[in-house]
């Protein structure tokens, strides 16, 4: 049973009950509002009981039910004027968005303070500002609404609301159709909160300060089978007993905020861009080592602690070897002695099998990995390989000295690299490179980034971004200018680099998202009804990264995959790298002696070099 | 891990100088079936450091009446080869360690793995 999905279980009474219902009902078609639905049924020894804890609200969270009554409902959703939306908009399928009292700026998620728009807010919210108001949910009139139409199917990645453009509290409105929003905290707790019609949450302090919210787009949300009381203020979706679909309607928020104009002196500083803090769900990003005990420490946390967590599934997306790399081992002699340095998963430990072929990485996890699979490996660490001086034929290094975070230490791999080299003999080394574009061809990296599915280089998700999803710069080759900043922040801080982009900057943490067995492009809906209204059957779980994404799926714009009501969100992890520009790799080879570049190229968005001992 | 791969390690423990070859502590011995390739093995035999393949054998308790010293004309010696290729691919010791001969250092063998990983102050 594939996790993460919705389930249902049925008990019978007797064996031949089952057996009837199971023959009279696996595999029919039913109508189930305006979709084609087939039922699939299977047998279980038991019904596992995942029963969490019911799940507290983040604290300052309030929810406030019948808030607006249905006449007030349709008046506020008359109120507003959608023909102003273009069609470019239209064209994208993104929530409708209408700001009135300020502008929201996406492109630096603040205010224009200084620009307040010419129409207030609309005068048929007064009213249910002053019953806020008069209820004490507030103590000023708020200045600033955003009217958010979300339509099945669309939704808005997880984000705290800037702490420096609003006030504290934080009043939205739902009307027209209920939805579930997420909120996620900072250490991966994850509260799925249900927001039925006509519905007032109130957001202060950590609710709004700490907590990112978040609304998956999908068109099944799962719910309590029961409709929550009033007296019962928090929905228990998380516990696993009476859950229910529901099926998204044309949902509209009203949300009102208060302009601040003082800097924020909330208590979360973290998250807080008054106090240089990030508001995204992440420890403060490190900054660039400048010794080798830093640059220790950071491999540690940013490399080699990512890959123990990750080596099953990144193993499984690393199964076909390059094939210019697969050359350089078939043109090896028969019996050659070749070491392969930062062995992976054993990728090409098997590809020539007349060498003598020895393999080592520093993680046990992968080393297993290559065990696993009758190859010879060891775990070691690059800069000291436990390897006799001239002692091989040939080594290769792949996709490995990207990840040490000095020259020092990059030129310290290369030496040992060449030292285990006979005279004469070849050194194959790839890194990655800054530049992805080359000759004009994009990088399988890059363009991977409409397709969506696990490539060589890592999974592809878009990271969140807000407002209308923006095409990613692609830059040409191009020297980098040694101030130019973009992924690197002036304080010399690294920053996330977003996948299946052009890289900004040469050092750069790069984000992992960690699956477990769920193939790619289900993100949409979590029971994959897809728009055709064809329910895709729930697939075998195949880690490969070719397995087939199902035709009837649609990729989701702001993707946030393994989203289900009730479970946390898909770990995230970030691998540093210094990507090489062009000649750097060379460069950097030159710097060791006794040994000579003979070749030197650019393959799939790396840059690679061969190497001659003398 | 097996005496192939034992063959090529050595200590490199900061300092040392007479690092090779290992010395060989195993509590879990196995010996799997693998597919006998006679070129294969001939073309490895002369990249072998024999003598401590055989000190390894030794240790291990499995010298398969390896001798001494490489015998001439081994090539066409299938029963040798098939000794060698015994020693080299079909013993593994899953469980022990590899010690530094001059320093003492203890490198662990677990599942078949050995883990020669140095601490800051040993590299």
């Amino acid at each position: 049973m594939p996790p993460q999905k919705p389930y249902a279980f049925a008990t019978y009474r007797s064996e031949d009950d089952a057996r009837k219902a199971h023959a009279q009902l696996n595999g029919q078609k039913l109508e189930s509002g305006g979709n084609a639905v087939t039922l699939y049924l299977s047998y279980v020894d038991s019904v596992k009981n995942e029963g969490e804890a019911s799940v507290r609200f983040p604290e300052g969270l309030t929810l406030l039910e019948d808030f607006v009554s249905p006449e007030e409902e349709a008046l506020l959703l008359a109120a507003v004027d959608w023909s102003t939306s273009t069609e470019a908009q239209k064209a994208l399928k993104h929530r409708k968005v209408k700001h009135y009292g300020f502008e929201f700026r996406y492109d630096n998620n603040n205010v224009d303070k200084d620009k307040p728009l010419p129409a207030g807010l609309p005068q048929e919210c007064l009213a249910v500002l002053q019953r806020c108001l008069h209820d004490g949910l507030i103590s000023v009139l708020p200045d600033q609404l955003t009217v958010n139409q979300y339509e099945a199917g669309q939704g808005i990645p997880p984000h705290v609301d800037t702490h420096s453009a609003f006030e504290d509290t934080i009043l939205s409105l739902s009307l027209g159709a209920k939805a579930v929003m997420e909120f996620r905290h900072p250490d991966g707790r994850a509260v799925p909160v249900v927001l039925p019609e006509r519905s007032l949450l109130v957001m202060k302090r950590e609710s709004r300060y700490l907590w990112t919210h978040g609304i998956t787009p999908r068109k099944f949300d799962l719910v309590p089978a029961c409709e929550p009381r009033s007296a019962a203020p928090e929905p228990d979706v998380s516990s696993h007993s009476g859950l229910t679909l529901s099926k998204r309607g044309t949902r509209t928020s009203f949300t009102f905020r208060k302009i601040r104009h003082q800097p924020c002196c909330c208590a979360f500083p973290s998250a807080c861009d008054s106090r240089g803090g990030n508001a995204s769900c992440r420890p403060s990003p490190p900054s660039l080592p400048c010794c080798h005990g830093d640059a220790a420490r950071l491999e540690e946390e940013y490399v080699h602690r990512v890959y123990d967590a990750i080596a099953a599934h990144f193993s499984s997306t690393r199964h076909t070897p390059w094939p210019r790399v697969c050359s350089f081992l078939s043109s090896l002699p028969p019996g050659s002695v070749l070491a392969d340095v930062g062995c992976g998963n054993g990728k090409y430990l098997g590809v020539n099998p007349q060498l003598v072929t020895v393999g080592c990485d520093r993680s046990g996890a992968l080393v297993q990995i290559c065990a696993d699979r009758g190859f010879h490996a060891f775990v070691s660490d690059a800069l000291s390989v436990p390897l006799r001086t001239a002692s091989c034929d040939a080594c290769i290094s792949i996709a490995v000295i990207h990840h040490f975070s000095t020259q020092e230490r990059r030129l310290a791999a290369v030496r040992e690299l060449v030292r285990i080299l006979k005279p004469g003999g070849l050194a194959l080394i790839y890194v990655w490179a800054y530049e992805q574009e080359y000759n004009k061809q994009k990088s399988k990296y890059l363009r991977d980034h409409s397709k969506q599915h696990n490539g060589e280089k890592s999974t592809g998700v878009p990271e969140e971004s807000r407002g209308p999803h923006t095409e990613p710069n692609v830059l040409t080759s191009s020297r980098l200018e040694s101030k130019h900043c973009g992924d690197l922040k002036d304080e010399g801080k690294l920053s996330v680099h977003t996948n299946r982009t052009a890289f900004n900057s040469q050092d750069l943490l790069v984000p992992w998202h960690l699956k477990g067995r769920k193939t790619q492009g289900e993100e949409e809906s979590c029971c994959r009804f897809s728009s055709r209204g064809e329910p895709s059957p729930v697939s075998d779980s195949s880690t490969s990264s070719d397995s087939r994404t199902s035709p009837n799926s649609k990729p989701s714009p702001t993707a946030d995959a393994n989203q289900v009501p009730g479970g946390t969100a898909a770990p995230v992890f970030h691998r540093y790298y210094h990507v090489f520009q062009q000649g750097e790799l060379e460069e950097l080879c030159c710097g060791v002696n006794g040994v000579g570049v003979q070749t030197s190229y650019h393959d799939q968005g790396n840059w690679c070099v061969v190497l001659q001992k003398e | 891990m097996k005496l192939l791969t034992h063959n090529m390690l050595t200590s490199h423990v900061k300092g040392v100088t007479k690092g090779y070859p290992l010395l060989i502590k195993a509590t879990e011995v196995k010996v799997n079936e693998v597919e006998f390739n006679p070129k294969f093995v001939c073309r490895m035999i002369p990249k072998l450091e024999w003598s401590a393949l055989v000190q390894a054998a030794d240790q291990l308790g499995h010298r398969e009446e390896l001798p001494g010293e490489l015998v001439a004309d081994y090539e066409k010696n299938e029963d040798f080869l098939k000794r060698v290729h015994r020693v080299l691919l079909e013993v593994e010791v899953i469980e022990g360690c590899l010690q530094c001969p001059e320093s003492g250092r203890e490198f662990p063998i677990s599942r078949g793995i050995p883990n020669m990983l140095l601490s800051e102050d040993e590299a």
